[in-house]
């Protein structure tokens, strides 16, 4: 008989959680979608008003521009996306190999200043980016970084290291301490146990810290706006600005550029966080 | 969350004499975090020592940066006084408050909606996910076009659909353009705490869930007081970090409507470009950006204090 | 009146002057007929196109010679991929005709957004990793020339004389008492509308509004009477555009904003709380309050948000450069099916306009874009002076100064004017001679480094202030005037 009353009270929350998820996915897709409209319309039909719902004449034109290595935009487009692709992964790389051993130190040991560290990693983020441009110009210059990849490298790094090392640290405090005093019984080392047995179980906290690096590093405008001056080494938030010429706009060419630029996040993240969550749910069902 | 048995076996037994003893004994500690100061302190030291260093200068539009002149607690005097300071902090308080609080609200709804399995969940939690990796530019961008007063598609379809004679205002209205702009901020934002109070509800032990359904307790009663108080770590952890990123939050606000009009959805950030960037001011927006620094820090210190909390008994 | 005598003066001038080149043929080529500013007129301009030809290279190998090795780096605003081709073509030419002049002199230069630019090359140069030679956009310049960033050049320095030059434009590059750049190009806004629209809306198609009173009535018959935007206003903040629009019709009221519409500026007396400036603003509000006759968006668009409405029909009037015609052609031609009928009416319904004159005068803003050469300290890699002498000669030559100003601009160079190809550009672009003949009424901004805040914040935040409804007319002009008081004063 409970059963039968919970399961009705249940049914009702289930459908509230259902209208909601409609809402919630009608509220989330509809600007996507009018992106992709916008994008196969021709620069004029953009421009019609009461807007065209669905283009008379659809094309792709706006893509074929940009995917085609001998026009002028195409090629200058994956250009872009190959420095982005490049910094982004740098970034990554490197992001999560200072941030996992720092995450586990806050995470497992006690040294004087430990407080004050994990609390001044978050301070980065505190301090408004957009002040520091031309504070960290400066410092690239005198790190003869000026204008290359590695100036934002550097930079993204620290963007990205207060989050990662909170998730990850999150993650270490949910491995039960037991598995290393094994190990450490059984005569590893400190590091051996960290890198042998704790490191292969934090690995969904490693790849979610991945996935918020890559996605900061792949969407970053205003320090990139900044620091790059060379147009081959641009990367793709700050080319497809390009489209904004101060004369001219051109929305479908913007919207397809964005489309395009969104692709690749958007599929590693969908491919890596179901893995991601997979490997937390089984994680997660221990005693 | 595990906390561990018996005496540490880690970290080397401590000595109570002197922190520097205990510095040079766990210097090994400090290799693990090495690579991570490094690179704070290069890239952050020296920015914040300048920005501060700055605030204490005036630098007119006629002379080079290393020409400023020295003029102590002036431009904090200035600015506090200058009666856009107090419009402006009004406009990121509604702004940063809202934008967290919607966001993590909305975000919440969702991971427990989608908590438990049913057709096609993986497609709707995937679709959720696009406005948080769709770049805050192109979201701008596309936003803008949306909300346009003239032309833009929501505006049409009011019209169309009979709400209203004109299309509504979004962006070119004192009063709605700060809330127009907390939506967009909103839509690139949810998914985030979506993610995180998912992986967050995976901890929810399932068996007491049964348990207290078992007991009676409706499903209100059962998020109450059992999945909210798992969910207490991570949902801090959301929180603080929202929070943080939308009282810095330059792009979408600076794109869609460069703080206007007449400076209604001016917040601290874009201020602070403006008087930067657009004003060359840079000894002004120093001031401002230590401002904003330390009430950020405020806000911190008693977040990191709430959640180092727990830690206590955990480390050897 | 003026105007006839002036033509019937060009008139005389043209008849001498080709019997002169008759009798003188051989001899023409190098005896260049000196221009006249006074008789400036679009019957002139016409009269003078295509009376002199030039050797551009031979000009400027006497100032540094062919074989010189270098290098050097240049920053400009170039075509972006949404101009028309002919700007990409002619700046590919370019290129490669300094390659052909030049052939070791290595070339690195850089296309950046307009709006990018000024930013990009301040924090560039506090880490002293700034272009050899920049373009910067007439307002630009002021500041790094106070500030000590740019090296003295003036028109003598590549061969050419400081009086083939505007005055206008001079004045922008002159700081101090002392010369930092070369005007490359010079252009006026003029003033567009759709005839068929006007016709539409019991308007005189073949007539622009004659004065600013005209075009807040014009703008309100037609919205009243078809429902559509009259006059594409554009008062966005931090945005070049809004000072280029607003400016005239302050200056037309009488109004300004320090004194630079005097004859001879000190740029520190404020005019911005006079009675003319309140009576300017008091017509914006008129058309954004009262009337409602222009886009609601105007408090944030630019004159790019103006292009769309405009080519469907539903802007009635505009201000914009000379190559908004060229633009409206391209996006046009881009156009298919119905859209394309929509649009081929529009461009054949395009007109230009002189700028409407006020109870003070008629005024337009005296645009364009000055070359400077930046000090060696600041420079990425030191400056290689010859190298950018080289540039800078060719850049601002009669003939490559009219070229590359081929959609959007007239050539710096006043000589450029009598080259053949500003002749075949009379030809072939349409109202080019009523923007060329603006020029005289351009007044360039302040020539002062606080310049670009006051354009581009303080007026923008007024216009906003009193369109908003956030203060009256009369406390934004006030406001905006002890913000500009505050400013020179140094606080």
């Amino acid at each position: 008989m409970s059963d039968r009353i919970t399961r009705k009270g249940f049914d009702g929350w289930r459908w509230a959680g259902r209208v909601f998820l409609t809402l919630l996915l009608l509220f989330t897709v509809v600007p996507m979608v009018w992106m992709v409209l916008t994008s196969i319309k021709t620069q004029f039909a953009a421009m019609q008003y009461p807007p065209q719902w669905w283009p008379q004449e659809p094309t792709l034109e706006n893509y074929t521009k940009l995917l085609n290595p001998a026009n002028p935009a195409g090629a200058d487009f994956l250009r872009y996306f190959w420095n982005s692709l490049y910094i982004s992964v740098a970034t990554t790389i490197l992001g999560v190999g200072v941030a996992v051993p720092a995450a586990y130190a806050f995470s497992r040991f006690r040294f004087p200043g430990r407080t004050f560290l994990f609390f001044a990693v978050l301070l980065r983020n505190m301090f408004p980016a957009v002040v520091f441009l031309m504070p960290l110009f400066i410092l690239m210059r005198w790190m003869g970084l000026v204008g290359s990849h590695g100036s934002l490298i550097l930079t993204y790094l620290t963007f990205g290291l207060p989050l990662s090392i909170w998730l990850l640290k999150g993650f270490y405090d949910n491995i039960p301490i037991q598995l290393e005093h094994a190990a450490r019984i059984d005569g590893a080392t400190r590091f051996q146990a960290f890198v042998l047995i704790v490191l292969p179980l934090s690995t969904p906290g490693i790849i979610a810290t991945a996935i918020f690096s890559f996605i900061g590093a792949w969407n970053e405008y205003v320090y990139a706006i900044t620091f790059l001056n060379k147009k081959e080494r641009l990367t793709l938030p700050v080319g497809i600005q390009k489209y904004f010429a101060e004369f001219s706009t051109d929305w479908p060419g913007l919207m397809a550029a964005t489309f395009l630029m969104s692709v690749p996040v958007v599929v590693l993240f969908l491919v890596l966080q179901q893995y991601f969550v997979k490997a937390l749910t089984e994680g997660a069902v221990k005693a | 969350m595990t906390r561990s048995i018996g005496p540490a076996t880690l970290a080397p037994p401590r000595k109570s004499p002197g922190v520097v003893r205990q510095i040079v004994n766990q210097r090994a500690d400090y290799l693990y975090v090495l690579p991570a100061l490094i690179v704070m302190l290069v890239v952050i030291a020296y920015p914040i020592w300048f920005t501060i260093d700055m605030s204490f200068y005036k630098t007119p539009a006629s002379l080079q940066l290393r020409d400023r002149s020295f003029v102590g607690l002036k431009n904090y005097a200035t600015i506090l006084s200058a009666p856009a300071f107090w419009a402006v902090t009004w406009n990121t308080m509604i702004w940063t408050l809202a934008s967290t609080c919607f966001a993590f609200l909305i975000g919440l709804g969702a991971a427990l909606a989608l908590h438990r399995e049913f057709a096609g969940r993986g497609v709707m939690r995937a679709l959720l996910l696009i406005p948080y990796v769709v770049s805050a530019v192109a979201a701008s961008y596309v936003w803008k076009w949306l909300y346009h007063s003239d032309f833009g598609v929501f505006g049409a379809l009011s019209v169309q659909l009979g709400f209203t004679d004109k299309p509504i205002n979004f962006l070119d209205n004192l009063y709605t353009v700060l809330p127009s702009l907390i939506v967009v901020n909103i839509w690139r934002e949810f998914s985030f705490a979506m993610i995180m109070l998912m992986a967050g509800l995976q901890t929810v032990p399932e068996q007491l869930l049964r348990a207290a359904q078992v007991d009676g307790a409706n499903a209100w009663q059962r998020f109450w007081h059992i999945t909210m108080p798992h969910l207490k770590g991570v949902s801090m952890v959301t929180i603080l970090l929202l929070m943080v990123a939308n009282f810095n939050s330059f792009v979408v606000p600076w794109i869609m409507t460069g703080g206007g009009p007449a400076g209604a959805s001016d917040i601290w950030i874009t201020h602070i470009y403006q008087i930067a960037f657009g004003r060359q001011n840079w000894g002004l927006a120093s001031a401002y950006s230590v401002i904003l620094f330390v009430v950020m820090m405020a806000l911190g210190y008693f977040y990191v204090k709430a959640l180092t909390r727990g830690d206590e008994g955990r480390a050897g | 009146m003026k105007k006839k005598t002036n033509m019937q003066i060009a008139a005389k001038v043209v008849t001498l002057s080709v019997s002169a080149a008759l009798a003188m043929a051989p001899v023409a080529v190098l005896a260049q007929e000196a221009i006249d500013l006074s008789k400036w007129s679009p019957a002139y301009v016409k009269a003078i196109a295509g009376t002199a030809k030039f050797d551009t290279v031979g000009d400027c190998n006497k100032v540094v010679s062919t074989d010189h090795a270098g290098r050097v780096t240049y920053w400009y605003t170039g075509p972006a991929d949404s101009d028309p081709e002919i700007s990409r073509k002619v700046d590919a030419e370019f290129w490669l005709a300094f390659k052909a002049a030049y052939p070791n002199i290595a070339v690195d230069a850089q296309n950046i957004v307009y709006n990018d630019l000024l930013d990009k090359f301040r924090v560039a140069l506090l880490g002293n990793a700034g272009p050899m030679v920049v373009r910067l956009q007439i307002l630009g310049g002021v500041e790094f020339g106070a500030k000590g960033y740019l090296q003295e050049l003036k028109p003598e320095d590549v061969g050419y004389t400081s009086a083939d030059f505007w005055p206008g434009a001079m004045k922008s590059v002159t700081y101090g008492g002392a010369t930092y750049g070369i005007p490359t190009n010079n252009e006026t806004m003029a003033f567009i509308y759709n005839a068929k629209i006007f016709a539409d809306a019991g308007l005189d198609p073949e007539t622009a509004p004659a004065t600013w009173d005209d075009v807040v009535v014009a703008s309100k018959t037609i919205h009243d009477k078809l429902g559509i935007a009259g006059y594409g206003m554009v008062a966005k903040q931090n945005a070049g555009n809004t000072p280029f629009r607003f400016m005239p019709q302050l200056w037309a009221y009488g109004g300004s904003a320090l004194d630079e519409n005097a004859a001879a500026p000190t740029y520190k007396t404020i005019g911005l709380n006079s009675p003319g400036s309140k009576a300017a603003l008091q017509a914006s509000y008129d058309m954004y309050v009262r009337d409602q006759s222009v886009p609601v968006s105007a408090l944030t668009n630019t004159q790019g948000e103006n292009q769309a409405p405009f080519i469907a029909g539903q802007l009635a009037m505009m201000i914009a450069h000379p190559s908004e015609y060229a633009k409206m052609v391209d996006l046009a031609s881009k156009a298919t099916g119905a859209d394309k009928a929509v649009a081929d009416e529009v461009v054949a319904n395009m007109r230009y306009g002189l700028m409407p004159s006020g109870p003070d005068r008629r005024a337009v803003v005296f645009g364009g874009s000055n070359i400077h050469l930046v000090k060696g300290e600041y420079v990425d890699g030191g400056q290689d002076d010859m190298a950018a002498r080289a540039l800078i000669c060719m850049w601002t030559s009669p003939e490559w100064s009219t070229k590359l100003a081929w959609v959007g601009s007239n050539p710096g160079n006043l000589k450029g004017f009598q080259t053949e190809w500003m002749k075949e550009r009379l030809d072939t672009i349409k109202f080019l001679d009523v923007t060329t003949s603006m020029l005289p009424n351009g007044i360039p901004f302040p020539v002062i480094p606080e310049a670009p805040e006051i354009m581009n914040i303080i007026i923008p935040d007024m216009l906003q202030n009193a369109l908003t409804g956030k203060m009256t007319v009369d406390e934004a002009a006030e406001d905006a005037a002890k913000k500009v008081e505050a400013l020179l004063s140094g606080l």
